[in-house]
């Protein structure tokens, strides 16, 4: 028998729709707020003393969709979790927007929805509010996922990429490039075969930790797409200051290292999906090192370099033996798709 | 998949002593040329201008395929691009290089079929695939790259396919040496010579011009303790003024080099004239179809005939690729001149040497 594939009736917003939503979503995303499927998600902070919120969003279209350690569904829970914990803020609630091809397996699309599940549990957040639309064949490429993410900022808390401050300390929470090299090495006309795999992983308690201990921090960034030296040259333009990192002190799994290699990618611009950068005042550091350490996504975290008073904006690197070069912006072609 | 022989290669503790032992020879000032492209990236990538004295001066040479082709060149793949009959494959680095008035990007985005390939085999095999349609495959490199297209060819004419051709811009290393040597104005005092065009061509291939210029000449790997070697025995023989042609990569290049590639290269082109970009015609440097393969040549099977044009104004890509001029003596560079908006190919390629200046050092 074939197997069953998504119609343009799943997104029709008739009776298919609403089975789909009944007998797949709901039983995966258990949760009273989605279960009343109102318009919108009502969301009761009564409890909940502060005065700000953290807001964001952001589409996965990574190809493929399913990849070593991880798919489409918890990269998409995770990046977003990420992003919301990267303002400092605890993540609580998530929207999920679905655009799915016509003709997608339904046994995959039941597979990437309990990644979400599962990845949403793992992180603590609930999943309130959605939408599905399916696309004629063609029209999209097997499956698009749209997260947004509300979390909530405890007081006093400023953590920017623009608060950088000469004397900071720079830790890395592991090893990088390991989720776009996967991605790369996944993709089938490349032909290659590795046991590297995504780090995809909510960084959102590792944050939690680092505020709670109260510990002074200046700013924390997940190194997504464009990679360690990407983020750090938007972190100096931003605070204006000048970074210098060591070669030598930057993870990269020997796997990882050995495929860049291969390819001629230089990890410092790959992207990573589990990882944090912090920017912590040199006192507080090795404290803040030693929490990140505890946790389950930390264990490999290092301080890789420190924030020069200098106004430059650049981002410096003392390479592997002793010579200084600058670390510029990604220019040129990236790697598409790869998140 | 751990490789080996790299994180060998990238000891810090050997590089402080290489480095101790080139500050040791407390050297006059000397000019050395890293011929290849993968050597400049390098050197700037780890950092080793900076941790040489001060009298060393490096400067960069016409060792990189995409800076020394000719805009000729460039115009004619141009031209195959624009006609609906043909799909044309290029190596990556080529496609942001502008013509007089054009580059295979702007066409692509204007429709044109043009593929990025990473061998001339993938060439090969679009061909196959489309039977309708005429392949060209843009053959520009070194003696590292001419056996693959020369393999790609015998494959081509043993199955018979009818849809398939190149238009060959390749050169030669030791011939553009020789001409570099006699060029006015160019003072060097010794060559880092390649490491994989080597690995082709053997430590044979240079002696002629060693012997004829007497300039101390060492083969290089890619990893900063090669580098760093290859620039302690050019110092070493510069300062005892006795001049050798030294093999410090022979991990991989032997005398002889690669025998079987270089017959498999010589079965489909021989010797001929080539223009060089900034640098001009310089005699016996290119390979061309021989006879036996001449129909490959997809200029003379579709009557193409593409004029000279004058290089852009102000680009001094050719000075820059002979060693006369550095990246930061340029009008252009890092003005008009940007990795985002090259004016000139030494700022398109990952091998060009102002494309390392800008990315490494401003």
């Amino acid at each position: 028998m074939a197997e069953n594939k998504v119609l343009l009736d799943h997104g029709s917003g008739g009776k298919i729709s609403h089975s789909m939503m009944s007998d797949i979503i709901l039983p995966l995303f258990n949760n009273p707020v989605l279960a009343m499927l109102d318009d919108g998600a009502v969301l009761d902070i009564s409890d909940i003393s502060s005065k700000k919120i953290a807001f964001s969003t952001d589409t996965y279209v990574v190809d493929p969709i399913f990849f070593p350690g991880g798919n489409i569904g918890d990269l998409a829970v995770n990046g977003t979790v990420n992003d919301v914990a990267m303002c400092g803020a605890n993540p609580l609630f998530l929207s999920v927007g679905l655009i799915i091809e016509e003709g997608m397996l339904i046994s995959d699309l039941k597979k990437i929805l309990k990644t979400m599940a599962d990845a949403a549990k793992k992180a603590g957040v609930n999943i309130v509010t959605g939408d599905t639309k399916v696309v004629p064949k063609g029209k999209a490429d097997k499956i698009f996922i749209n997260t947004s993410g509300i979390g909530i900022l405890p007081d006093n808390v400023n953590v920017t990429g623009a608060n950088a401050q000469p004397g900071d300390k720079i830790i890395i929470s592991g090893t990088i490039a390991d989720h776009g090299i996967t991605i790369l090495s996944s993709r089938e006309d490349l032909k290659m075969t590795s046991d590297i795999k995504t780090d995809s992983a909510p960084l959102n308690y590792m944050v939690k930790a680092i505020m709670d201990s109260g510990n002074e921090i200046h700013v924390l960034r997940d190194p997504t797409r464009g990679g360690l030296g990407t983020t750090l040259n938007e972190i100096a333009a931003q605070s204006n200051v000048e970074i210098k990192i060591k070669e030598n002190a930057i993870p990269v799994k020997s796997a990882v290292a050995g495929m860049c290699e291969l390819l001629g990618f230089d990890p410092l611009y790959i992207a990573n999906e589990g990882k944090l950068i912090a920017f912590a005042s040199p006192d507080h550091a090795e404290k803040i090192l030693e929490i990140i350490k505890k946790d389950e996504f930390g264990k490999d975290a290092c301080i890789i370099g420190e924030v020069l008073p200098e106004k430059s904006g650049k981002v410096y690197m003392e390479t592997l033996i002793g010579g200084t070069r600058i670390v510029d912006m990604l220019t040129g072609e990236q790697l598409p798709r790869i998140c | 998949m751990a490789l080996k022989y790299v994180a060998e290669y990238r000891d810090g503790d050997l590089a402080k002593k290489l480095i101790q032992s080139i500050h040791d020879l407390k050297i006059g000032k000397i000019r050395l040329m890293e011929v290849c492209g993968t050597h400049t990236m390098s050197i700037f990538r780890y950092g080793i201008k900076g941790v040489l004295p001060k009298n060393i001066t490096l400067l960069s040479g016409p060792g990189c395929p995409v800076c020394v082709t000719a805009q000729k060149d460039i115009d004619t793949y141009i031209e195959f691009a624009k006609s609906d009959k043909f799909i044309v494959t290029t190596f990556g680095d080529l496609l942001k290089v502008p013509g007089s008035s054009s580059s295979l990007q702007k066409e692509k985005a204007d429709g044109a079929d043009v593929r990025i390939v990473y061998s001339a085999f993938d060439a090969l095999a679009i061909a196959t695939d489309n039977p309708e349609k005429q392949v060209l495959f843009c053959a520009i490199g070194f003696e590292t790259t001419i056996p693959t297209i020369a393999a790609t060819l015998l494959v081509a004419e043993k199955q018979n396919i009818p849809n398939f051709s190149i238009h060959s811009s390749h050169k030669l290393t030791p011939p553009a040496l020789a001409a570099l040597m006699q060029t006015k104005g160019v003072e060097l005092d010794g060559f880092l010579l390649p490491g994989h065009v080597s690995v082709i061509t053997g430590t044979d291939a240079y002696r002629s011009v060693h012997e004829e210029y007497n300039i101390p000449s060492v083969i290089a790997g890619f990893e900063p303790l090669d580098i760093l070697k290859g620039i302690l025995m050019l110092a070493t023989q510069s300062k005892m003024k006795r001049p050798a042609l030294e093999n410090a990569y022979p991990r991989a290049v032997s005398d002889q080099g690669n025998v079987k590639a270089k017959e498999i290269m010589n079965q489909v082109f021989e010797i001929g004239n080539a223009t060089w970009r900034g640098i001009g015609e310089i005699p016996d440097s290119g390979m061309v179809l021989n006879k036996k393969f001449e129909k490959f040549n997809a200029c003379s099977r579709f009557d193409i005939d593409i004029q000279d044009t004058k290089e852009p104004k102000g680009c001094a890509c050719g000075e820059i690729l002979m060693g006369l001029k550095t990246p930061e003596d340029c009008k252009l560079y890092a003005k008009a001149c940007t990795p985002m908006n090259p004016v000139g190919p030494c700022m398109v390629s990952s091998e060009g040497s102002c494309a390392a200046y800008y990315k490494y050092n401003r």
